[in-house]
């Protein structure tokens, strides 16, 4: 309540300064003998209540001035006072956690938030008798100046110093956690207080699902906003990319997508740069709102391209989301391999059906028994058809590619294609979850004159047929393949079609980037080879397979990132990680290239600064990885303060002060005293001469 | 007539000057012997004034034969009788006529000694009878009229022994001095008139005036009455009782003056209004200049 509060009592004692000033500067009267005596009683009478009142008000107004005067000495402070401050004393646990995420560097008031948390935060980081502290620097992922709280107060001061903007997203809950550990040894069997001060601009996006209830329950939490009060005006972009519709040469789609965090609609112009060629889209953003600025371009040569989106005239809080590194691979045309054992001679046969319909791609055969990895590795789609038994070998590489993007058609028409498929659902582990297992059928089952009982006729393949789709699939009847049986909460959606008997006729499912289609029939046995459903079915069937091919990987900084490299990627002591300045970057600055059975994986613990990295193999680049901020880090609004101190603080006692605005705010009460003293002494002065006059 | 006591208050020398001024009446006045005065009474002797008729049992000496004779009608010749005058000093004997100012100055009662001694010797120099009365809490001394020598001497020493009273009833003790005093005459009273019975005093003053006295009231004043003195604060004690005031005099000072000239003004009022012969005198003006305008004056 007061700085000074020792001032209040001095200020008690000096009330009786203007009694005693009155007393000790009056005349000493002197001893007259006066005829008129009773002139002087009528006049004294006369004038006694007008000087009574004088008296009184100058009295009053003396000791009011010195009140006044002993209270701006005790500085008051009005409103609710911080839970966290220097004025309270005993032995104390204190944790300072200060958000350094993007957000952090915007420009609000005219100063950095940065510059304001970091002044806020080391009020808190001063030395006192009995106080341990520790700074937590919250990012994606918290990281503690100390293991333990420390009296080393000019370390942690030194620090904060030190402390910068990261691209990072806020995780507060993780930060509060880290906090939690840090108060945890002094929670229980200790009298110290436990106080944990959060500096930061309190961002919706990242405060809302915060939670303080992990904390001691006696924790009292300071929060300090280092905002200026009013949303500042910021416009960023989120997302670039570019859709690519086919192969080099082709046409594709570069999408921008803009946030505009004002509250007037904003013209926004964006430049993209992509390898040597230059784009600008044009457009209006609504008010607090996202919008996606698309424009067909033509597509480069292929391989990686890496450029950048930039905001061309903007002049906002947040400069860092005003440009955005983009990479996207401009794939030259789509390939498959069939793996059949099958003469590539036989007709009819299952491989011919397929090589037929598959004919706008190229194709190459391969028999499983003698599979060539690296060409293998080069096709787009794998179509797999009677391969016989494969070798777990050759599976597990498969199942590689397929986790990599590559799509899979497997035909399934005899016995061992069974144990293939479980083995390929063991070696993708959980990242395989197949809708039904498919199992040999009986000696005594016949299958043949299979027709479709059900089919999802609005998914692909079979909304291709549109309103005919039950005239095309009606005459269509299957023979071979396998029985199945569904696989408990495994998903419907993967279940494209079932036969008559109750088996699954079509199967689509995914692991990691690529796609698995089992198409559940011995094609020699059915008539859809020779129906005209054939084709686009399986046209449609590989388009949704060649999708998993685009790898769009991003990261953000300061979470850990594990990619697969793409396929081309094969020996890591071939490939080395360059840096967006073009620089090769050192382990602990882009990550470590390492490989396991499905390839290549990078790995990077924390990624750091925005941009595009590359793996590249000599000149070429194999795989380009843009690491950019999240999207959520552009939005500036904070949450409210009663949210944060009534909804989330798990009833800990909290408290919120606006950094800007809350000393010079709270503690201004004294000069309004100086003030009121001042006007009090000029109303002493003035009742004396009305009074006199 | 020469003094058979020397009073302190009676300086020969400074009253030379004085000598030729009389103490003098416009009004007939009744007195013991033939003066100079105009009598009341209208007789055979002194200065012929008018003509009446006779009427049956009047003294055929004051019958004029003459008129008699030539008119045959008997008229009798009046004459306007003189006598000598008697004259009364009350003298205010009440404590504020100690003041003698904030420094130290000579008081009010001084004053009135020397003014009332001076009187005695000059009425006494005109063949007039002068008498002295103290007024105090009662009539204290008293003086009848008389121009001997011998009797003025014990009036002057009654003067000068003159002393303030604590309490005085100035009423009262004219009603006593209405009572022992026989013949009409001058009644001169000096005052400051600082008593709270102001009006009582005036409502005595009456019993004289109708009786046919006149009445000269000789108002005193010191000036350091009229202000209060300059200074931070003042402990004023009462000269008449045991009161005591302490205040700042600049708080009170206009309200005091108003006060001091309200009653300097209903003395004044109170006093023409009863047909008195109203004279102010401040200390501040020296006692022989006051008496040589009010002799002066009163001689017309």
């Amino acid at each position: 309540m007061f700085l000074h509060p020792w001032a209040i009592g001095l200020g008690v004692l000096a009330i009786g300064l203007p009694v005693a000033v009155h007393w000790l500067t009056k005349a000493r009267p002197v001893r007259m003998p006066l005829s008129t005596l009773k002139f002087v009683r009528q006049s004294l009478k006369q004038r006694q209540a007008r000087h009574r009142l004088r008296d009184f008000l100058v009295l009053a107004l003396r000791t009011a001035a010195v009140a006044l005067v002993a209270l701006a000495i005790a500085r008051p402070r009005f409103g609710e006072q911080p839970l966290v401050s220097d004025a309270t004393s005993g032995a104390a646990a204190r944790v300072v956690v200060l958000d350094v995420s993007q957000s952090m560097a915007a420009m609000d008031g005219g100063v950095a938030r940065m510059e304001r948390a970091r002044s806020a935060a080391q009020n808190y980081l001063r030395y006192k008798p009995g106080l341990r502290a520790n700074l937590v620097f919250a990012g994606a992922t918290p990281s503690a100046v100390f293991e333990r709280l420390s009296q080393n107060f000019d370390v942690l001061r030194d620090e904060l110093s030190k402390a910068e903007v990261q691209g990072d997203r806020l995780d507060i809950n993780q930060a509060i956690e880290r906090a939690a550990e840090l108060l945890a040894p002094y929670a229980e069997g200790s009298s110290q207080r436990l106080e944990l001060v959060v500096v930061s601009d309190f961002q919706r996006s990242n405060w809302a699902r915060a939670d303080f209830s992990i904390l001691p329950e006696r924790t009292n939490i300071q929060l300090e906003s280092a905002t200026a009060g009013q949303t500042p005006v910021n416009l960023g972009i989120l997302d670039a990319q570019v859709r690519s519709f086919g192969a080099a040469g082709g046409d594709g789609e570069l999408e921008v997508v803009v946030g505009n965090y004002s509250e007037t609609p904003r013209p926004v112009t964006v430049e993209v740069t992509i390898a040597d060629a230059a784009f600008q889209l044009k457009g209006t953003c609504p008010p607090g709102t996202r919008t996606t600025l698309t424009q067909v371009i033509r597509l480069p040569s292929a391989g990686w391209q890496i450029g950048e989106a930039r905001l061309l005239g903007v002049e906002d809080a947040l400069a860092a989301d005003n440009t955005r590194g983009l990479a996207t691979e401009v794939r030259r045309a789509p390939t498959y391999a069939l793996i059949s054992r099958e003469a590539r001679n036989r007709r009819p046969s299952a491989g011919y059906f397929l090589e037929k319909a598959l004919e706008p791609l190229a194709g190459t055969r391969f028999d499983p028994a003698d599979l060539d990895r690296t060409e293998l590795g080069l096709a787009d789609l794998l179509v797999i058809d009677h391969p016989g038994k494969i070798e777990d070998e050759d599976i597990g590489y498969l199942g590689g590619l397929l986790r990599r993007g590559r799509g899979m058609l497997y035909v399934a028409s005899e016995p061992i294609d069974a144990t293939n498929l479980q083995l390929l659902v063991d070696k993708l582990g959980g990242g395989l979850q197949m809708p039904v297992q498919f199992t040999p059928p009986s000696q005594a089952t016949a299958r043949s004159g299979l027709f479709l009982a059900s089919y999802r006729a609005g998914d692909v393949p079979f909304r291709v047929f549109g309103e005919s789709v039950k005239s095309m699939t009606e005459p269509l009847r299957f023979g071979g393949g396998l029985t199945s049986r569904r696989i408990e909460n495994s998903l419907d959606d993967d279940l494209l079609a079932t036969y008559s008997d109750g088996t699954a006729c079509l199967v689509l499912t995914s692991s990691d980037a690529g796609k698995l289609a089992v198409l559940n029939a011995d094609l020699a046995r059915s008539n859809l080879p020779t129906s005209a459903a054939f084709v686009p079915l399986l046209d449609q069937l590989v388009q949704r397979l060649l999708e998993g091919r685009d790898m769009r990987v991003r990261a953000t900084p300061g979470e850990p990132l594990v990619v697969r490299l793409p396929s081309a990627a094969t020996v890591v002591e071939e490939l080395t990680i360059k840096t967006p300045a073009g620089q090769t970057g050192e382990e602990d600055e882009v990550g470590e290239l390492t490989t396991d059975t499905g390839g290549v994986v990078w790995r990077w613990t924390s990624p750091e600064q925005p941009g595009v990295y590359r793996v590249v193999r000599g000149d070429e680049t194999v795989f380009a990885l843009p690491v950019a901020a999240d999207a959520e880090e552009s939005s500036l609004e904070s949450l409210a303060p009663d949210v944060l101190t009534e909804r989330l603080s798990g009833g800990r006692a909290s408290h919120f002060r606006a950094v800007g605005s809350a000393d010079p705010e709270q503690d201004t009460l004294w000069t309004w005293l100086l003030v009121a003293c001042a006007v009090c002494m000029v109303g002493e002065v003035a009742t004396l001469i009305a009074f006199k006059s | 007539m020469t003094p058979a006591t020397a009073s302190p208050y009676l300086d020969l020398r400074a009253l030379a000057p004085l000598a030729q001024l009389r103490f003098t009446t416009r009004r007939r006045i009744d007195g013991a012997y033939s003066g100079r005065h105009r009598s009341r009474q209208q007789g055979g002797a002194g200065e012929f004034v008018d003509f009446r008729e006779y009427t049956g049992g009047e003294d055929l000496r004051r019958l004029d034969w003459k008129v008699f004779a030539r008119t045959g009608k008997a008229f009798v010749r009046l004459h306007q009788d003189e006598t000598n005058l008697l004259c009364t000093l009350a003298l205010d004997g009440s404590g504020s006529m100690g003041f003698g100012g904030f420094d130290g100055q000579a008081s009010k009662l001084e004053y009135m000694q020397y003014l009332s001694t001076a009187l005695t010797h000059l009425i006494t120099q005109g063949q007039d009878q002068v008498g002295v009365a103290v007024l105090g809490e009662d009539l204290g001394e008293y003086c009848p009229p008389s121009s001997a020598a011998t009797n003025v001497a014990v009036m002057q020493e009654a003067i000068a022994k003159l002393q303030p009273q604590p309490s005085t009833v100035m009423a009262e003790s004219l009603r006593r001095l209405f009572e022992r005093s026989k013949n009409r005459g001058v009644l001169m009273l000096l005052s400051d008139f600082l008593m709270d019975d102001v009006e009582d005093v005036f409502a005595a003053l009456r019993l004289y005036r109708q009786r046919g006295w006149e009445v000269v009231v000789l108002h005193l004043v010191h000036p350091d009455e009229e202000r209060l003195p300059m200074g931070a604060a003042f402990r004023f004690e009462g000269m008449e009782d045991d009161a005591v005031i302490a205040c700042t005099p600049a708080d009170i000072r206009t309200e005091y003056q108003k006060h001091f000239a309200e009653h300097m003004s209903v003395v004044r009022r109170l006093a023409l209004a009863d047909g008195c012969d109203y004279r102010l005198a401040s200390t501040a003006v020296p006692y022989l200049q006051v008496l040589q305008g009010f002799l002066m004056e009163r001689a017309g």
